[in-house]
């Protein structure tokens, strides 16, 4: 497989963790352009421990989670009182402030002859815990993999389980379910909580393949896109937005000739499916009929 | 292939400890969006010459969105450096990256601002 096959293949991989948290949740019945924070909370949390710190990545892949977290269940306690559009934009303006605060984030230790550490715009290079290592890009890919297939085996178990019923019941009447003695709001920081986790994870991995980040990596095109990808895919699997990173970096890399003009087709192509397909290509009926020809 | 879990033991050693100097000039080739770069690459001061030099380059607010294919450099004039024609989808801030094989392994990223 050549280097560029590998760089897209793991662009999904890597891209479909925030894409998967974004989809969470929707599931749950709220919209959130702001999964892009905790994507840059988890790379950067991962690169501080592996380059500055000197941790070994799953430590610190785990600390990313644990920040991520953290800092979603943090924006969700204030924000989960709003709903639809208002909570949409409450989480694009917490993510916007994440960013800035990246963006003033300034420290840097001396490591041999050189710094190394956030410098605010102008971003954090050296973060090569993979790289030192001589992980080659295949190894990397597999790793990506490896962890996306598990996160979406624990998602097919929770969606058919009882928890995955109630989120679905959830997503689909709140009130409803409150009715059913469903605690809605200590389930919905749980799901943000879990969507905030997921980001970061695919942020450590991120930075970790890059091994430079930026603030503007974490900007809300990757909020706006990550959320694309669920509506894209569908809301009625967790392979929905799986489909929508397929399909939206496949269409980029088909559409390669048209230049800058390829994002104004994409966006076009989106705008037509959602008129047609408001819950996505794999949406709950599409995926009944499926399983009832299995 | 070798198993690729192993990179996630808790206990393992880096083995670079030296990194690559990399300069990069690039300038418009008459050609829209076309730039010709020179790259030069150093370590320990040294110019380092015979290496594989793959250079790619995305922009900072959308990784995935706008990234150019990566291509071959070819040798240059001076020793340590190299030539690289990149065709860009649109003038702006982009983070260049290149990737070092040969008798060294290495990646540095660079941020250029092509007008």
């Amino acid at each position: 497989m050549d280097e560029y096959a590998i760089g897209v293949l793991t662009n999904i991989g890597l891209f479909s963790f925030v894409a998967l948290s974004a989809w969470l949740l929707l599931v749950a019945g709220e919209l959130s352009f702001g999964q892009q924070a905790f994507f840059g909370v988890g790379a950067y949390a991962a690169g501080i421990c592996t380059a500055m710190l000197g941790w070994p990545l799953p430590l610190a892949a785990l600390a990313a989670m644990a920040l991520g977290a953290a800092a979603a269940a943090l924006v969700g306690l204030p924000t989960l009182r709003l709903r639809g559009l208002y909570f949409a934009m409450a989480t694009l303006a917490a993510a916007e402030m994440l960013r800035i605060l990246f963006e003033l984030f300034h420290w840097q230790i001396a490591l041999g002859d050189e710094r190394i550490g956030p410098d605010g715009t102008q971003g954090f290079r050296g973060i090569r815990w993979m790289f030192e290592r001589g992980v080659e890009p295949l190894d990397f890919l597999a790793i990506v993999w490896i962890l996306l297939i598990g996160v979406m085996v624990i998602f097919l178990r929770i969606e058919n389980s009882r928890l995955g019923a109630t989120l679905r019941a959830l997503g689909h009447d709140p009130e409803l379910a409150r009715s059913a003695g469903i605690d809605v709001d200590r389930l919905k920081l749980g799901v943000v909580a879990a969507g905030g986790a997921l980001a970061a994870l695919g942020g450590a991995l991120f930075a970790h393949h890059n091994t430079y980040i930026e603030p503007r990596n974490f900007d809300i095109m990757l909020g706006v896109h990550s959320l694309a990808y669920g509506l894209i895919g569908g809301l009625g699997t967790v392979f929905g937005p799986l489909l929508g990173v397929v399909l939206d970096i496949g269409v980029l890399e088909a559409t390669r000739s048209l230049h800058g003009y390829r994002m104004i087709v994409f966006g076009g192509l989106v705008a037509l499916l959602l008129v047609f397909r408001p819950r996505g290509l794999l949406d709950e009926r599409a995926v009944h009929w499926i399983k009832s020809r299995l | 292939m070798r198993l690729t879990l192993a990179i996630f033991l808790f206990i393992s050693a880096p083995v670079l400890a030296q990194r690559t100097d990399a300069g990069l000039k690039c300038k418009y080739s008459g050609t829209d969006f076309i730039y010709d770069c020179v790259i030069r690459l150093s370590r320990g001061g040294e110019p380092l010459s015979g290496a594989q030099v793959s250079v790619g380059a995305d922009m900072p607010s959308m990784p995935m969105a706008h990234s150019i294919k990566p291509v071959k450099a070819r040798p240059g004039t001076k020793p340590g450096e190299y030539e690289a024609r990149l065709d860009l989808e649109m003038q702006g801030e982009w983070a260049v990256k290149l990737r070092i094989s040969g008798p060294v392994r290495d990646r540095v990223v660079k941020k250029v601002r092509f007008d």
